[in-house]
């Protein structure tokens, strides 16, 4: 058991060191993305400001809170992106043949998939995440106990969970039909809409949706809520929502893990 | 000579048309896009907030249904192919051929803008019809100026585009640049919120800036915010953009295309 984990820790090591050489390869590409990604999320903060300032608090969101909401969403979008992004490319893997490699080597699949592509650049998406998060929180008045901070752990985790299970859900579908178009992208756009923003602006139906049927809603916006005792919206779970979230990650990350392999005994090589 | 083009644009709009399933997923995603930000918008104006608004609920709705639909019609890829044939080495053999480039990847943009208004922007405009009620404009006159504006805020994004395209030529690692335009473009052209909810300074700033003649002219004349005559300065005022992108993508162009030859390929 030890020495099996010593095995896969060593492997996920050199795989990451690979990774990451082979991103710093090309420094001035890096370039485009550290001026791509602060631009987009600061306006899209700077955004919210405006119309906050212009009209009135989002559903007794102030600018504070939303911009707590914000970050707190976009650290756990950064930090998935560096560990899951290939969850992304499943697709491409099953179309190019690449996915027939992992089936070869003895080591579990979906640990390869995963460990195969540390993706370094993901980091940059923390930088405006972990800036806006640090305001958001020193101007609603967030308390940095340790109470808070081993909570906030725990749900940056389950939160990170819950998108890998949705993306390796999504990805699961390219087993049966080989490509998946742009469902990343869709995914993509309703993450953000739904975790980065608060959620009981939707109407009651698309709350329901995602905290019962795709529990996106935990992720940050229960999370946010719970910490800064905002307005939930029509939806009230007991218990509190800070440690629902880890084990929500856990339930669907476990669910995830059923789809893919349940797929896995679909999947026919589409040759290369 | 311009059969050529027509037969370019008309093989893009065949091959766009035969991917059923990614349409299938940019229409969906485009909706998210569009329900999410009217939603932002019934929020921020709940409880008749925002009554002293110039713009009302109404019409914030009409415009950001109608920004997120042209957006899926103004195909700006020739950032992209530039981008993507000079690393491939490709771009030798576009050479090659007996017409203009730059042309040549306009025509492939036109292609796809009709493909896209077939099958992405009708379907969104449908969709959203259902959920909104359908946008009309603020009057058939206003409608009548909104589509050659369009026109002219097409030519202005297709020239930044292809500007963006030519650094591709100078540094070719340097990543993809078009999506650092494109970010900035969408804040600065009032796409998702218009400049007249933005703070004075960045309002005049703006305008001396291409941007928001790309996606908040037309739309303003859309929804009856501008009027006929302000309409037409703005369009005027487009026009001398494109004749300025224009200039400056020529000048580059003669430029670029000995730094190929150069380069050998």
């Amino acid at each position: 058991m030890v020495s099996t984990i010593k095995h896969y820790v060593s492997v996920a090591s050199c795989w990451a060191r690979l990774a990451i050489q082979r991103q710093l390869e090309y420094p001035l590409f890096l370039f485009s993305w550290l001026l791509m990604i602060p631009i987009q999320y600061f306006s899209g903060i700077w955004m919210l400001k405006i119309i906050v300032d212009r009209f009135q608090a989002l559903n007794g969101w102030d600018f504070p809170q939303l911009t707590f909401l914000y970050g707190l969403g976009l650290i756990s979008h950064g930090i998935f992106v560096v560990f899951f992004i290939n969850t992304w490319s499943i697709d491409h893997m099953v179309i190019n043949g690449g996915f027939d490699r992992l089936l070869l080597r003895p080591m579990n699949v979906f640990f390869q998939l995963v460990a195969s592509y540390v993706n370094f650049i993901g980091l940059i998406d923390c930088i405006p995440g972990i800036i806006i998060f640090v305001y958001g929180a020193e101007i609603a008045g967030f308390e940095w106990s340790l109470v808070n901070i081993g909570k906030l752990i725990l749900v940056l985790i389950g939160g990170i969970l819950i998108r890998a299970a949705l993306f390796t859900s999504l990805g699961t579908i390219a087993f049966w039909t080989k490509r998946n178009g742009s469902m990343v992208g869709f995914a993509l756009t309703m993450l953000e809409r739904a975790t980065m923003y608060p959620l009981s602006m939707y109407p009651y139906f698309l709350q329901a949706l995602f905290t019962f049927l795709i529990p996106i809603g935990f992720i940050s916006f229960y999370p946010a809520a719970e910490f800064l005792h905002a307005d939930s919206g029509g939806i009230d779970l007991p218990l509190s929502f800070a440690l629902w979230t880890p084990v929500v990650g856990i339930i669907c990350f476990l669910i995830a893990g059923g789809i893919f392999k349940f797929g896995m005994k679909n999947y026919e090589s589409a040759g290369s | 000579m311009l059969q050529a083009y027509w037969y370019i644009t008309k093989m893009k709009l065949l091959t766009n048309l035969t991917y059923r399933f990614e349409v299938f997923t940019s229409v969906a995603t485009n909706l998210i896009l569009m329900l999410a930000s009217v939603f932002l918008w019934q929020t921020a104006y709940k409880g008749g907030a925002g009554s002293a608004e110039a713009l009302s609920l109404q019409d914030i709705t009409t415009y950001t249904i109608l920004s997120i639909t042209i957006s899926t019609i103004f195909v700006c890829d020739v950032q992209n192919t530039v981008y993507y044939k000079i690393r491939e080495g490709q771009i030798v053999t576009d050479f090659y051929r007996p017409i203009p480039l730059l042309a040549c990847y306009l025509a492939e943009d036109i292609g796809e803008m009709f493909s896209s208004l077939l099958n992405r922007a009708l379907p969104l405009v449908v969709f959203a019809s259902i959920f909104f009620g359908i946008p009309w404009p603020s009057s058939f006159q206003n409608f009548l100026i909104f589509l050659p504006s369009c026109l002219l805020s097409y030519a202005i994004l297709w020239l930044l585009s292809a500007l963006v395209g030519l650094i591709a030529f100078w540094v070719m690692e340097l990543g993809n640049m078009g999506n650092v335009k494109d970010s900035i473009v969408r804040v600065l052209s009032g796409s998702i919120v218009p400049l007249w909810f933005f703070p004075e300074s960045v309002q005049t700033i703006s305008k001396f800036l291409p941007f928001q003649y790309t996606y908040q002219t037309p739309l303003g004349i859309y929804i009856g915010n501008t009027s006929i005559t302000e309409a037409l300065t703005s369009m005027a005022v487009q026009a001398a953009w494109i004749a300025i992108l224009y200039l400056i993508l020529a000048a580059g162009w003669a430029r670029t295309k000995k730094k190929t030859l150069i380069q050998g390929g």
